[in-house]
């Protein structure tokens, strides 16, 4: 590493840092710095994502370990003044948690990161992603010397079983087993593969792990070729995640350079090469043996198992796939020890795991808890709890395969089997909050759709009971379900899960199947009473302006993309529900101190479309309007 | 459209297609007193059902069902045969229609022809096996450089086709036809299987796409927040449906599942740049931004 300078900023490049524009955060903060004469003693180190991505564009002050958060250009010539000059942080741009007034200037005194135990995301914003010094400057590349040098490939297979590592791909397969069964096989060549397809929608875990340590994905992937035996490694990685595939190629060519990957690796006859491989935007490429199928150039749709890959995979060779996560979690195992591992987290599952805390919540961002933490610590303290002080109503695990958690259980842990028994999964790690204002009905639309969309059509069950469920589910957000419909559709959902092929088919129902089970007053209400609770379902409601809080600005009016909305300066406005498309924009607009546009749905409609007949009417506008003039 | 048929009608009907319904067509048509054509592609009449042995669901002998109209066809006056024989084009409006007709050669006087089958049995070559000579592919110009150079860089590796479809992909945003067909030719997959890959996958396209494609979040982070609707926004203001172009060859809208910035939700891509927290009110000014680049786009293009 380079010499240490006095301060340095680790400013957050993960995409979506990098998306808020992060990288003219560092041109202005270099500029600022050689103005101020201070480049020889602060230095500028774009890391990887640091998870409190809500905040973005941010950095981390070292050594004080200062946090600033929502930078933008034009503070940065105060911020390099009043700090790195003349030593007084800025308050302004520190965390202020929400509802109080007190900013928070510590990182480790903001509850987000308090609650987390990092051991995959060690380094994350410490490290420049793009040095291999910095990772070896943090132990990096310790474990792989200490199993080349001291351990024979069955140690490593035995120490990782003992650890209880299950991967972190969503089934949650113990990691030992599979390298056991692999390591097994007398077939050669054997090949290792790491999983960073991470097709979930609202979850990101992966590409972060890739985007600010690439190196232990490496790391980790070469000592789970030598547990099994093989020399070739490939990643398989989304081609959405161009800033990730471009920080792993830049770490493999480095760790190539410095005798870590390649030929003869540290010296020893142990060789191994990684290829990256892409995707390209299929969600049930990440299912293990569709993945194999897109490597080899085939149709990607998925297998009967068994064979499963460990003993026929790749080229019909033993292959080994693992999640990015799981893989990441390797060198940290070997080198503390698997009894040092699994003391963390409960009896079956072990360590920590990182989820992405998206959604309606204060705090959203990339966490890592130790399993076992509840999830009401995880929204509430992590997270901060809902925006605007809204209800919370349930969360979203294990994505389009997972289900809806109601606040019921909100003090379960979370781990494999109790999310199992909630009818939900662990998944690869999204978690979706959602408060009052989400329909379940929508949701599970919303989920049946995307399998819908990505079912690769081999299994019937699958192909046509998504289309009849998603055809259901949409008459009945339609506001035209019938009495049955829930039955029907728990019952079609059990013959998808039984009779589909591989994991997709298998977990399409669960959205559904959830949240029938926690929120079926929520369907009654659509089905009967033509009524969406959330507010949400286009179908079931209406827009109406309060006519005793308009006050006739014409917002709404000039704002109105189907011109629905009919008046005059300082007279109340009326929205004419034969052209109201149900945008919303009118909400958007008008002044939250008056609040005039009401969301309504069910009977409430009725009272007011007597409510809006009287408005017309010319008595009552004689009455009335005066008042605002 | 009748009231153009009236004087200029002709009493003949041409049938295509010798199978089962053509053969019942013909014949219904004969019966009631009107000259039939009937025109198949193959050197006989009887189509598929000649080759079945059971009809379903009846069960019932197909050769029995078939047999009779065969005979009838073969010796009715009015209907003529017109055997592997292709339809050229056809004009006219309905009630006299001009059709032209190809006949494929058969090496054979069929006035004389009998159909004993003898030439059959004596024919030398009869059981060499004759392969049709592929026709090369040759790529348009202005392809040739770039695409011979992608199948070059991965030919010998294994499993090339995943990398040559996606840097074909990067190049040209979309698969013309003949670069699929270069691409089957030059490392032998065959074009069947290689269409299948392509229109496997979401970022792959048959079609030219926009000069930028429009990606609006759809996963779940961002579905939560509403990114539905402005979905609906963009594809209002733009005018085009969902995975499709704009006119001028600007936009292209796509949902996507998810671009990882979830925290920034709801999002929209367009090309490199990222729009986070983005309102349906931003909408407009995010597509008039783009007019500029538009305004140049027209010019390299004019
Ligand atoms: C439809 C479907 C999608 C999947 N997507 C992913 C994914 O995006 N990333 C991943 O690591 N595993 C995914 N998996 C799980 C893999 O099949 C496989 O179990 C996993 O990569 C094994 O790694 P692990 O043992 O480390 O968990 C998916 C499975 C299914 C059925
Ligand atoms: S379950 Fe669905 S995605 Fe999986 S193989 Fe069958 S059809 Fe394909
Ligand atoms: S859900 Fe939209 S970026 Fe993740």
């Amino acid at each position: 590493m380079a010499e240490k300078k006095r301060i340095e900023l680790m400013v957050c490049t993960g995409t979506g840092c990098f998306a808020g524009g992060a990288y003219q955060i560092i041109d202005e903060l270099k500029k600022e710095l050689e103005l101020f004469g201070l480049k020889e003693e602060v230095t500028v180190v774009a890391t990887g994502c640091n998870g409190f991505c809500g905040q973005g564009p941010l950095m981390v002050v070292l050594p004080d370990n200062i946090f600033y958060g929502w930078l933008e250009t034009k503070d940065i010539h105060h911020l390099v003044e009043e700090h790195f000059l003349k030593g007084r942080p800025v308050k302004k741009l520190m965390f202020i948690p929400p509802e109080q007034k007190e900013p928070l200037p510590l990182i480790s005194d903001i509850p987000f990161f308090k609650k987390q135990l990092l051991i995959v995301l060690r380094n994350k914003g410490i490290i420049d992603p793009e040095k291999i010094t910095d990772y070896i400057a943090r132990d990096g590349y310790l474990a792989i010397s200490k199993v080349l040098s001291s351990m024979n490939p069955i140690d490593v297979v035995n120490e990782i079983l003992k650890s209880g590592l299950r991967g972190r791909g969503g089934a949650g397969f113990p990691t030992g087993r599979k390298w056991q069964v692999a390591s097994q096989q007398s077939k050669s060549p054997k090949y290792l593969i790491a999983n960073c397809d991470e097709g979930d929608p609202g979850a990101y875990m992966d590409r972060s792990v890739l985007e600010s340590d690439p190196h232990s994905v490496i790391e980790g992937m070469t000592i789970a070729g030598y547990a099994i035996g093989s020399t070739n490694g490939f990643i398989y990685v989304r081609t959405e995640y161009p800033l990730a595939i471009k920080r792993m190629r830049i770490a493999i060519e480095q760790a190539q350079e410095y005798g870590l990957l390649g030929k003869n690796i540290l010296g020893t006859n142990f060789n191994f090469e990684i290829e990256i491989r892409e995707g390209s935007g299929a969600f049930v490429c990440g299912e293990e043996t569709s993945l194999i199928h897109s490597i080899e150039g085939n149709i990607p749709e998925p297998r009967q198992r068994p064979p499963f890959p460990a003993q026929e995979g790749l080229w019909g060779c033993p292959t080994v796939i693992n999640n990015v996560e799981t893989l990441a979690n390797v060198p940290v195992i070997i080198s503390r020890g698997a009894d040092w591992f699994s003391n963390i987290g409960t009896e079956t599952s072990k360590g920590t795991k990182i989820f992405s805390l998206v959604g309606k919540i204060n705090n959203t961002g990339l966490i890592e808890v130790p399993m076992g933490i509840t999830l009401r610590e995880v929204v509430y303290e992590i997270g901060g709890g809902i925006p605007k002080d809204k209800k919370f109503k349930a969360v979203q695990t294990g994505g389009p395969s997972g289900g809806c958690i109601p606040a019921e259980l909100l003090d379960s842990p979370i781990d494999f089997e109790s999310l199992q028994k909630a009818g939900s999964m662990m998944g690869s790690g999204g978690m979706i909050v959602m408060d009052e204002d989400t329909c379940v009905v929508d949701v599970a639309k919303f989920f049946i759709q995307f399998t819908n969309d990505e079912s690769c059509g081999k299994c019937v069950s699958c192909r046509d009971g998504s289309d009849a469920l998603l055809e259901v589910l949409t008459r009945i957000s339609n506001g035209e379900g019938m009495d049955g419909d829930v039955e029907f559709l728990t019952e079609l959902a059990e013959s998808v899960k039984d009779a589909s092929m591989c994991g997709l088919g298998q977990t399409l129902p669960n959205p559904v199947l959830s949240t029938i089970r926690y929120f079926k007053e929520e369907y009654e209400a659509h089905i009967k009473e033509k009524r969406c609770p959330a507010l949400v379902c286009r179908n079931l409601i209406e827009y109406y302006i309060d006519p005793n809080k308009c006050v006739g600005c014409l917002l709404c009016i000039k704002t109105c993309p189907t011109e629905a909305i009919k008046g005059e300066s300082k007279h109340i406005h009326i929205i004419d529900q034969e052209k109201c498309s149900k945008c919303g924009q009118c909400m958007e607009v008008c002044p939250p101190k008056i609040s005039a546009i009401l969301k309504i749905t069910g009977k409430d409609i009725n009272n007011m479309v007597q409510l809006t007949e009287l408005i017309s009417c010319k008595e009552w506008k004689k009455e009335h309007e005066p008042a605002h003039s | 459209m009748f009231e153009n048929i009236t004087n200029s009608k002709i009493g003949s009907a041409l049938v295509v297609g010798g199978g089962i319904g053509g053969m019942q067509a013909a014949l219904d048509l004969a019966e009631s007193g009107i000259k039939v054509y009937l025109v198949d592609n193959k050197p006989s009449i009887g189509g598929v059902m000649a080759q079945l042995d059971k009809t379903f669901p009846t069960n019932d002998c197909a050769m029995c069902t078939m047999a009779p109209r065969l005979v009838e066809i073969g010796r009715h006056k009015d209907i003529e045969k017109i055997t592997y024989s292709e339809i050229e084009s056809i004009i006219g409006k309905p009630g006299n229609f001009k059709v032209q007709l190809k006949k494929k050669p058969r090496y054979v006087d069929e006035k004389k022809c009998t159909g004993c089958g003898a030439c059959v049995s004596n024919c030398p070559t009869r059981n060499s096996v004759q392969l049709i000579e592929k026709e090369k592919v040759a790529l348009q110009p202005q392809y040739v450089e770039k695409v011979t150079s992608i199948i070059n860089k991965h030919r010998n590796r294994k499993g090339p086709l995943m990398p040559i479809l996606q840097e074909v992909n990067a190049a040209y945003n979309y698969f013309p036809e003949n670069v699929l067909k270069y691409i089957s030719q030059e490392i032998d997959y065959p074009l069947s299987h290689i269409t299948r890959v392509a229109t496997f996958y979401s970022s792959f396209s048959l079609k030219p796409i926009g000069k930028y494609t429009l990606n609006v979040c759809m996963g779940t982070a961002c579905y939560v927040r509403g990114s539905g609707i402005l979905l609906e926004q963009f594809s209002e203001k733009l005018n085009v449906k969902v995975g499709e172009t704009t006119e001028d060859h600007l936009y292209t809208l796509k949902a996507v599942r998810c671009i990882g910035c979830c925290g920034l939700a709801p999002v929209a891509t367009i090309g490199e740049s990222v729009y986070g927290k983005l309102q349906a009110k931003d909408i407009s000014g995010i597509i008039e931004k783009k007019k500029n680049e538009a305004v140049e786009y027209a010019k390299v293009n004019n």
